[in-house]
């Protein structure tokens, strides 16, 4: 008996070094968690301390109430944001939410976010705001549109709300959007979550001086290259026989759940798994390095039960649409109207928009 | 904060943009499954170069606005344009609810009519079921989506579905398990009788 005891020791030695040796990596990532979301929480004060008491009272929610899901894509003159509109602040103000937006995203996320918000500058500026037009007349001999339409565009049109109080513990949320742009970021002690949101981009491509700007360029390119990675029998599975004419859980679909389709990831090898994580990160690396890393540890041991769908063309510069979809995961890319130009796209976790995994109800 | 507010001036031409759904009718289902009902939810989303005509279609007495009868009789014409059938009998589509937009969003193209419709169908009993769903309502300037939600109900499990290239029809394959078998605690249940069967077998090995 006793030398089963020793022999039971002996066993489990592995597996408690192996703890021993990852507690401190734990404890680490956590630690690192823990700072980010300090350095948020000091840029949230920071900008709420650029506010008279008016605008804060225009700026701040409660953390359940409607503002929440109340977000979205559509352009100012459409859909009415909540929260400081950017045309309405100081540029004292505007430097302080964008350090705020800054702080809860990754470096190339609020590169991408920058990209997004320059887009619609350009939108504005080259005809996109008078474009909405309304040919035909109105009803009831109402005026019929035209030029004009009441869209309003670009940078002056994008908004900040807080939801809940800043708190290195408890649950708040910062929402910050515009005109194809929406990213909701829920911060609960340590950990922080940016589903449900939607980065999009009408122009795809522009030039800012000098540079060429493709906001979703590597969303773009990286989905074909995994495309392309396929071999014939894996592109029978993942290849739908079907256009997707538009997302399927855009706004207003939270919670929803739909049917996965396409290949299965562990029909996969290594590479083109590789490249699968690779496209997922384009909007899970969006949110801050501490927090992306732990979604995609959690992507990745979902991969065994993630689908990848595509409809469209195969050829980079084509038109198509592709989705994945895991346990925890949504994302899906979708061009609009037929325009290569114009592409939606959303991020969501069925199991944890809005942070539900972690805020106590 | 980079490029940021470096956008203006110095911008390239880009081509003439429009920021929402211009000349497509949007058509998107969401089938949920259950024991005894289908469930549909259909959002329509006109074009802005459809808006009027689409108003039109609901606004029967040209008056600008669209009144609950209107609005109805509109929902109920194009639920008439669906055929939803379970296991090859054709169900009768009910109007639970429906919503329309105002005008001035329809012409933005970004005004979406919401339906909701559902079905009763006699209990199906365990085993392998069909539900087909058709929408051919307006399809001269119509653009389709049709997905099926993963069911609530844990004893249905969703198989293949097929759809034609437009996403006009989705026919789709399902099961229903046996209560029991789809129960979790029952799960746990016959793995701990597995579980404790291993073990006295192991127990029973380790004395011989």
């Amino acid at each position: 008996m006793r030398m089963r005891k020793r022999e039971w020791l002996f066993a489990a030695l592995p597996v408690l070094i192996l703890l021993a040796l990852a507690l401190p990596v734990a404890v680490g990532f956590q630690q690192r968690a823990g700072a980010v979301t300090a350095k948020v929480v000091d840029s949230a004060n920071a900008f709420l301390a650029t506010l008279s008491a008016t605008e804060r009272t225009k700026c701040t929610f409660g953390f359940t109430s409607p503002q929440r899901t109340g977000w979205s894509n559509f352009p100012t003159g459409i859909f009415q944001r909540n929260g400081m509109r950017f045309g309405d602040m100081t540029p004292e103000q505007r430097k302080a939410a964008l350090s705020l937006v800054a702080a809860a995203l990754s470096r190339e996320g609020y590169q991408k976010v920058t990209d997004i918000m320059n887009g619609d500058e350009v939108l504005k500026n080259t005809g996109g705001g008078r474009t909405g037009g309304r040919p035909g007349g109105g009803p009831g001999g109402r005026p019929g549109g035209g030029p004009g339409g009441g869209l309003r565009f670009g940078l002056d049109e994008y908004y900040i709300a807080l939801l809940g109080t800043p708190s290195t513990t408890a649950p708040w949320m910062i929402q910050f959007g515009g005109h194809h742009l929406a990213i909701n970021v829920t911060v609960v002690g340590a950990n922080s979550v940016m589903t449900p949101s939607l980065p999009a981009a009408q122009p795809a491509k522009y030039t800012l001086n000098g540079q060429t700007i493709r906001p979703l360029g590597h969303e773009n390119d990286k989905g074909f290259a995994l495309i392309n990675a396929l071999n014939a029998a894996q592109l029978k599975r993942a290849v739908l026989s079907y256009k997707v004419t538009d997302l399927v859980l855009g706004p207003g679909n939270d919670g929803k759940v739909i049917q996965p389709e396409g290949i299965l990831a562990s029909e996969l090898d290594a590479g083109q798994q590789a490249l699968l994580l690779d496209v997922a990160h384009e909007w899970v690396g969006i949110l801050n390095d501490e927090a992306a890393a732990a979604k995609m540890a959690e992507i990745k041991a979902n991969l065994p039960q993630t689908y990848f769908a595509w409809s469209g063309a195969t050829k980079n510069g084509g038109l198509a649409y592709y989705r994945i979809q895991g346990p925890t995961l949504v994302i899906e890319y979708a061009p609009q109207q037929g325009d290569i130009d114009h592409i939606h796209t959303i991020y969501r976790d069925p199991t944890n928009d809005y942070g539900a995994k972690f805020v106590r109800p | 904060m980079n490029r940021l507010f470096a956008v203006l001036g110095c911008l390239a031409m880009v081509p003439a943009a429009n920021a929402h759904r211009l000349d497509e009718y949007l058509q998107a289902t969401r089938i949920s499954i259950d024991i005894t009902r289908v469930d549909l939810e259909i959002d329509l989303t006109p074009g802005v170069a459809l808006a009027s005509k689409v108003f039109g279609w609901i606004d029967t007495n040209r008056d600008g606005e669209i009144s609950n009868a209107e609005g109805e009789a509109y929902a109920r014409e194009m639920l008439g344009s669906v055929v939803l059938k379970v296991d090859d009998w054709p169900a009768a589509v009910k109007l639970v609810e429906a919503s329309f937009p105002q005008f001035s969003d329809m012409s933005e193209g970004v005004g979406t009519i919401r339906l909701r419709a559902t079905t009763s169908v006699p209990a199906a009993g365990p085993g392998r079921h069909q539900v087909s769903f058709l929408n051919m309502h307006r399809s001269e300037a119509s653009v389709y989506l049709v997905n099926a939600l993963v069911p609530a109900n844990r004893r249905i499990q969703l198989g293949v579905g097929r759809r034609d290239t437009a996403q006009h029809g989705l026919t789709l394959e399902y099961t229903i398990g046996t209560d029991a078998s789809s129960d979790p605690a029952f799960a746990l249940l016959v793995a701990l009788a597995m579980a404790g069967c291993l073990l006295l077998r192991h127990g029973h090995a380790l004395r011989a």
